[in-house]
């Protein structure tokens, strides 16, 4: 893991390095880096990524937009090692996809998922769903109970821990899924449309969180979306379309 | 929270899937604990009662493997028996399964001779021994008198034959607590086989070891055909009813164990299917395959050992039970030793991972963003 991805992610918690020359330093190399990238379904009969070229550095927020079917949520796919990719190549950390031997282990320690429909388990609590990436690992936290408590308060669910997803608001599923992003302290957070599902104030609040979480830890976020507010907040905008990146498109915000 | 807590957690959330497989285990395990149990327990009851006399080998007629050993004239074999070396005392034994009463399950009535060595390991509780090899009076098991509703003094009829009840014993043998016993004569007369006897017993003098039965056993073949000698446990092994019994206690593992193998295999897959969406999470969060597979595994063991455990504790309760009855009182005394109960709980466990392995490794193959996708 690198020096970033030591920091605590809690919103509490001080960040140990200066802020501002690793994040320089990171940001010249790519961490992750696409040439060519492609993705088909049905035997090649869907092409939901078709020579995509594509790169995220360190402590870096990409927001990816695009019409719908673009191959939006397949990048996201393939960046966070959920799919493997039909041609082309993938470096993560300078490693080529193919030689990461421990793809979960690899995930586990790399990035954290928010997903648009939460993805939490119905019957768990909102505590448990955050530990969750914890259980049956033998990396995992010794402090991972405290640690989950934290990342719950510092998102303002401490009071909510004990309730189910059921008896959860829209945007505190949300923040509680963010919070299981973050147990594991990851370097990349992986976000497909995480206010896709929210009313505005929600949404707001959901990317306030994800914003504070970024000032205090420098962590890298790549984020899908729809919503023009959200990808103003980023700072660089991929542009896709029929599965590649549209060169014709302005890349920031 | 750990693995097993989440496994506990995810049985918990189908409750009544989860309760109605632990019963069909528990079933399949209660029917293989019952069986074994009282297969075991026939043929324990049954060298328990050879042992227990004293009795050192068992000369019968080549047949018998039948559930009786056929009956036999005995004097020549007694002779020839006799002039063996080491053999200290040769007795004839008659014994029938037979009714002493319309309202009363048939019992074993045992025919001894009167002044052998076989009465002395019993206990008198009441009354008195017969007096006499002629004299047409009986006693009864503590388990045939509480059955028979009989005691000293109370008259008896055995297969029409008239007799008097002389005393109660104690034996150390189940088998024959639940039985009559006569005097051999008295035996041959009631049954028409005046001196014929099923079995011959050997007892051997103190200076016997176990290669003078061998040399004993190998001279009988040699010398009497028609007969073979076996020590007590040979001769229960042999026994038609103790190898149907252990036969069918085998046929029940091997049918219980598919069964419950069966059961917890669709079991999990139907919960595997149902999580597709679930597995995907664990996996995006980073769950190792290995992990997902000690989950699902988990849950099926978890499954059967709970049906194990239950089905243990109702094969006890139904082979007991089955002991008591009037028909199986003083016949069958189950057996469960604590080697078995554990061997039958390892079982249980070992059910849980034949059935919860396939539906484990489809869960942990499964692609993630396929599995997220998943409707």
């Amino acid at each position: 893991m690198s020096a970033n991805a030591t920091m605590d992610t809690g919103l509490a918690i001080a960040v140990a390095d200066g802020p501002a020359a690793p994040a320089l330093r990171t940001r010249d190399t790519p961490w992750i880096r696409a040439e060519g990238l492609q993705l088909q379904f049905d035997r090649g009969a869907i092409h939901a990524l078709d020579g995509l070229d594509f790169h995220l550095c360190k402590t870096e927020f990409v927001a990816v937009v695009g019409p719908s079917g673009c191959g939006k949520s397949s990048l996201l796919n393939l960046v966070g090692m959920l799919e493997a990719p039909t041609a082309g190549r993938l470096f993560i950390d300078a490693l080529p996809y193919a030689d990461v031997a421990d793809p979960a282990a690899f995930r586990r320690r790399h990035f954290g998922f928010v997903f648009q429909s939460f993805h939490l388990i119905p019957t768990l609590t909102a505590l448990e769903n955050v530990l969750l990436p914890t259980i049956g690992a033998r990396d995992a936290r010794r402090d991972s109970l405290e640690r989950g408590w934290q990342l719950l308060a510092n998102l303002g669910l401490d009071k909510r821990a004990r309730h189910f997803p059921a008896q959860l608001s829209g945007g505190e599923r949300q923040r509680v899924a963010i919070a299981r992003a973050l147990i594991n302290e990851p370097d990349v957070i992986v976000a497909d449309e995480p206010t896709g599902s929210l009313d505005s104030a929600a949404a707001r609040q959901v990317l306030d969180s994800l914003e504070a979480i970024r000032a205090r830890t420098r962590i890298t976020i790549l984020m899908v979306t729809h919503d023009s507010e959200v990808s103003a907040r980023s700072d660089r905008i991929v542009h896709l379309r029929d599965g590649r990146v549209d060169p014709s498109r302005d890349d920031r915000p | 929270m750990t693995l097993l807590q989440l496994a506990v957690h995810n049985l918990l959330r189908r409750r009544a899937r989860t309760a109605l497989t632990v019963c069909a285990v528990a079933l399949g395990i209660a029917a293989i604990v019952a069986l074994t149990g009282i297969a075991w327990g026939f043929e324990a009851s049954w060298q328990k009662a050879n042992d227990s006399r004293g009795t050192d080998l068992i000369v019968t007629r080549v047949a018998s493997e039948n559930s009786m050993p056929s009956p036999f004239l005995a004097e020549a074999g007694t002779r020839t028996l006799k002039g063996m070396p080491h053999v200290q005392d040769v007795v004839g034994l008659l014994s029938e399964m037979l009714s002493v009463s319309a309202d009363a399950p048939p019992v074993f009535v045992f025919g001894w001779a009167w002044d052998s060595y076989l009465w002395k390991h019993l206990q008198l509780v009441r009354g008195r021994w017969p007096a006499s090899d002629e004299e047409a009076g009986v006693v009864l098991g503590s388990i045939a008198a509480d059955l028979l509703h009989k005691g000293p003094g109370d008259a008896l009829e055995i297969e029409g034959r008239p007799f008097k009840v002389v005393g109660v014993f104690e034996s150390p043998a189940v088998i024959e607590n639940g039985a009559l016993i006569v005097t051999l004569t008295q035996a041959q007369q009631v049954t028409d086989k005046p001196g014929k006897v099923n079995v011959l017993n050997i007892k051997l003098d103190g200076d016997a070891s176990q290669k003078d039965a061998e040399a004993i056993k190998a001279r009988v073949r040699a010398t009497m055909p028609g007969y073979i000698a076996f020590t007590s446990g040979e001769l229960v092994r042999q026994n038609a009813i103790v190898r149907i019994a252990k036969a069918m206690s085998d046929a029940t593992i091997l049918v219980a164990s598919l069964v419950g193998t069966l059961v917890v295999f669709n079991t999990m897959l139907m919960s595997v299917n149902e999580r597709t969406r679930e597995v995907g999470i664990l996996q995006a969060v980073g769950w190792h395959a290995r992990t997902i597979i000690r989950l699902i595994v988990g849950e099926a063991v978890l499954l059967t050992l709970t049906g194990g455990v239950l089905g243990c504790l109702i094969g006890i309760a139904a082979a007991t039970g089955l002991s008591h009855l009037d028909l199986m009182r003083g016949k069958i005394d189950a057996v469960f030793s604590p080697l078995f109960l554990a061997g039958v709980l390892a079982l249980s466990a070992l059910l849980g991972i034949a059935g919860g392995l396939l539906p484990a490794i489809k869960a942990s193959r499964m692609l993630p963003a396929r599995a997220l996708r998943h409707e």
